[in-house]
């Protein structure tokens, strides 16, 4: 089931929460938390169900895995651990690189696999408390959420169904923690309906909507425009060629940040709240720091699950290899390696810079930030190898640079590096007037990325604005567009 | 007074539907993109309305006006001729119910619908062009449309719409010069597409060679809502004195329409008390005859199509008189004056 979808806003969601604010006035909670569990399984196998008995299977395993981690001292514990993450991974290996490992033809994917085994995994680690300062626990998580301090894994079974399946975070994160989200189950305020939270949770949800379906849906169909001829095999020129590569990186913050925000809305609904996944990456000054905005809980799990116990900062490879996994970890596919051992060498280069003591001036980091991630996204949504270098080649402006005949009649200084054509072919709709109105959207779009706060930064009065700008348009795409995009993330 | 937070949040979606409404049913336009079609339709419905007598229509999507001319076929059949087709996004409900007032008894409506008017969904016919030019224009004519069509024409426009009302009324504001004409030619008095010769259409030689058009199946035609909305209309027509006919669109002639759907098309105008025009060619031409789609023969081919179709015509509805070739105007010309009192100016360029 999409969040984006009539199904769930105008049944799912309502019937959801209904349920479990009635369940939540019978004794101790136990059956609010069996009703989320319910919902959130009619959820999941809503797309495909399958796979239920996969998950579900997957969720026994590991409450009992952590509860013998939980109760064996130091040796056994780790020992247990090591069992539950092997079999986590070949779970998921099976699943998602068998076809690209072993050149088999590879099972079908089930959804979320890779989100609800990482979260599996992290209960094992923290059952055995067995991970870094950042795991284990100091007191206040990211985000400012409270921790509890105790270890995962003396939880009861419902309050750890709940956590692994809870339908907010189930499908494409946030990748929570379970000593950030188990204590917020357990809660005795969990199923008591608070008008305040759901009023802030909605409206949350709501602009996380509104970003998905106002503004990635609309970027998704000028990048698909491009990526789809480049893998078709056109010569995109320059101008095709870039507003295709901006177009996308708008579509995917949009989309995946929406997402969150939706998922975050959810829960707030639910009096849970989940950590911010995407704090305005776009505006980064450096590497380092675009990846403590952008999806900020898979970033926090690579560093406390992976690239600490690989080293951390004493070994160079090590940011290099959790990099390269974070690439895995979104498909299987040699281009989302690419993708990881793109952003892990700029990681190396911009602590090797660091070590130099140079100081660039804020913009150009700036400007060389989102350069470097916005030519990183080429290999990650281009069909193939092919078609990244079709669309690298155009972006270089190999193939030319054409604009259309009535701009370049508009400012005839334009002649001198453009070439006049009737229409750019792979532009938008590839109509007349397609390059200004991908030129003015483009410009919204990247305004809203770079001079606007995040959802979570504004202030009540300036989120009224924002909803009050977005949520007609919201209305529209959700009830009268022609067609439903799914969220990318969803094929992660 | 504080707001609660219930409160604020549903303050601030009322006042954005509010907000949108106010601003795209009185405000907000879009001159170039709707306005051209907008003035396409009003032209030809002026024309058709000035016409007393009886009189052919042609109703389509672009493969009217781009590949049948009236102004070939009202002198061979002797009888006026409007080709009031204008896009295929133009939602087929709506244009019945802008003609249906217009139409008389013994007037003629030829149909040769493109497959997509047959398949296009029911929310997809909702959130057409023809939408939003009924918010801001024409609430006469959405008034008279079912519920679900002015659910939909509520909410016309998502937010590439709003940036380009303001584009395109910047643009008509600076007196921008539209290139289309140049590119595709324009519009006669008769509502027909001229002037986009084989040699304007060179360009798009290369395009045509590689495109595999993508024909729709029976099944589909069966279950259409588009076929609906058509079966409404031929079911309307004969208490009205209308006599319908239907025909086939254009086509690549070595990617002709399986004839499963052919037949499937055929079955709903006979099926609903229409006749149905059977071409010897099936409406397939060769590549080199098109324009820049299949839809759109060039003017050309059109002239030639346009007599087939008048000969078949005459033949399906009896008439007595023959065809008459010596009454065929050369493309740009005006031909012998028949009934049409007044011919009207229209816009001369292709929706953008």
């Amino acid at each position: 089931m999409l969040f984006n979808s009539t199904t769930f806003i105008l049944g799912f969601l309502p019937i959801g929460l209904a349920g479990l604010f009635v369940c939540g006035r019978l004794e101790d909670g136990r059956w609010a938390l069996a009703w989320l569990v319910g919902a959130s399984l009619v959820f999941y196998g809503w797309w495909n169900p399958v796979h239920v008995p996969l998950l579900c299977g997957s969720i026994v395993v590991n409450h009992w895995l952590g509860r013998r981690i939980a109760s064996y001292p130091g040796t056994i514990a780790r020992r247990w651990l090591a069992v539950g993450v092997v079999l986590n991974l070949s779970l998921l290996g099976w699943f998602k690189y068998a076809g690209f490992l072993f050149g088999i033809d590879p099972p079908a994917l089930p959804l979320a696999i890779s989100f609800f085994t990482f979260q599996q995994i992290m209960y094992l680690a923290d059952s055995n408390g067995a991970t870094s300062n950042g795991a284990t626990g100091n007191g206040t998580a990211s985000n400012g959420i409270a921790r509890s301090g105790r270890n995962a894994g003396h939880d009861g079974f419902l309050p750890y169904a709940a956590f692994v399946s809870f339908f907010p975070h189930l499908i494409a994160g946030p990748i929570v923690r379970p000593r950030e989200i188990l204590p917020q189950l357990r809660a005795a305020g969990l199923a008591r309906p608070d008008p305040d939270a759901i009023a802030a949770g909605l409206e949350i949800f709501l602009l996380g909507l509104a970003k998905k379906l106002v503004l990635a849906d609309m970027f998704g169909r000028f990048a698909d425009t491009g990526f789809d001829a480049a893998a078709h095999g056109a010569a995109l020129t320059l101008f095709e060629a870039w507003y295709a590569l901006l177009a996308y990186a708008l579509q995917i913050y949009f989309d995946f940040s929406g997402y969150s925000d939706m998922a975050i809305g959810l829960a707030r609904m639910m009096n849970v709240r989940f950590p911010v996944n995407f704090a305005s990456p776009y505006q980064a000054r450096s590497i380092a720091e675009f990846w403590r905005r952008w999806h900020i809980t898979l970033g926090q799990f690579l560093r406390d699950y992976v690239y600490i116990p690989l080293g951390g900062n004493r070994r160079l490879p090590a940011l290099l290899v959790t990099m390269l996994l974070c690439g895995l970890w979104h498909g299987a596919a040699w281009r989302f390696v690419i993708w990881g051992g793109l952003h892990g060498l700029f990681l190396l280069v911009h602590r090797l810079w660091r070590r130099l003591g140079i100081t660039l001036p804020s913009p150009l980091c700036w400007l060389l930030t989102l350069l470097a991630v916005v030519l990183a996204w080429v290999p990650f949504r281009a069909d193939g190898l092919d078609a990244a270098w079709r669309m690298l080649r155009g972006l270089s402006g190999a193939n030319g640079v054409a604009l259309p005949r009535m701009i370049v009649d508009a400012l005839p200084w334009l002649g001198h590096v453009a070439v006049p054509v009737p229409l750019l072919p792979y532009l938008g709709d590839a109509r007349t007037l397609s390059f200004p109105e991908v030129t003015a959207c483009l410009g919204l779009g990247w305004f809203i990325v770079l001079a606007m706060p995040h959802v979570h930064e504004l202030q009540p009065r300036m989120r009224g604005v924002t909803l009050t700008a977005g949520f007609a348009f919201t209305i529209q795409a959700l009830f009268f567009a022609p067609h439903v995009a799914p969220f990318l993330y969803f094929q992660f | 007074m504080r707001l609660t937070p219930s409160i604020r949040l549903a303050a601030a979606c009322l006042l954005s539907v509010a907000v949108y409404f106010l601003a795209f049913a009185f405000v907000l336009d879009r001159p170039l993109a709707l306005g051209f079609p907008r003035a396409q339709i009003e032209a030809k419905l002026a024309l058709g309305a000035a016409i007393p007598g009886r009189k052919l229509v042609i109703l389509a999507g672009s493969n009217g006006p781009y590949s049948h001319r009236c102004e070939t076929i009202e002198p061979l059949l002797a009888i006026p001729c409007v080709n009031a087709g204008v896009a295929v996004g133009i939602g087929l409900d709506y244009l019945f119910a802008r003609w249906k007032p217009l139409l008389k008894p013994g007037d003629i409506v030829y149909l040769p619908l493109e497959e997509a008017q047959y398949v296009r969904g029911r929310a997809e016919t909702a959130v057409g062009p023809d939408a939003a030019i009924m918010l801001r224009h024409d609430w006469a004519t959405l008034r008279t449309l079912r519920a679900e069509r002015w659910e939909a024409a509520l909410f016309p426009q998502d937010l590439r719409g709003a940036v380009m009302s303001v584009i395109e009324s910047a643009l008509v504001a600076a007196r921008f010069h539209d290139p289309r004409a140049e590119a595709t030619g324009g519009m006669n008095a008769w509502g027909d597409h001229v002037g986009h010769t084989a040699t304007l259409g060179a360009g798009n030689r290369a395009m045509l060679a590689h495109l595999s058009p993508q024909h729709v199946t029976a099944a589909a035609i069966e279950a259409g809502y588009g076929t609906r909305i058509v079966a409404g209309f031929l079911d309307w027509a004969p208490g009205h004195g209308i006599v319908t006919v239907g025909g086939l669109p254009t086509a690549f002639a070595d990617a002709p329409m399986p004839p499963a759907t052919e037949a499937a098309i055929r079955t709903v105008f006979r099926r609903h008390g229409a006749r149905f025009l059977s071409l010897p060619n099936r409406a397939a031409y060769p590549r080199v005859d098109f324009f820049d789609t299949a839809e759109h023969l060039n003017e050309a081919a059109q002239i030639a199509h346009s007599k087939l179709v008048a000969a078949a015509l005459s033949a399906v509805l009896g008439r007595s008189a023959a065809v008459r070739h010596d009454l065929v105007a050369a493309p740009g010309q005006q031909p012998p004056a028949l009934h049409v009192t007044q011919r009207l100016t229209a816009p001369s360029s292709p929706a953008p």
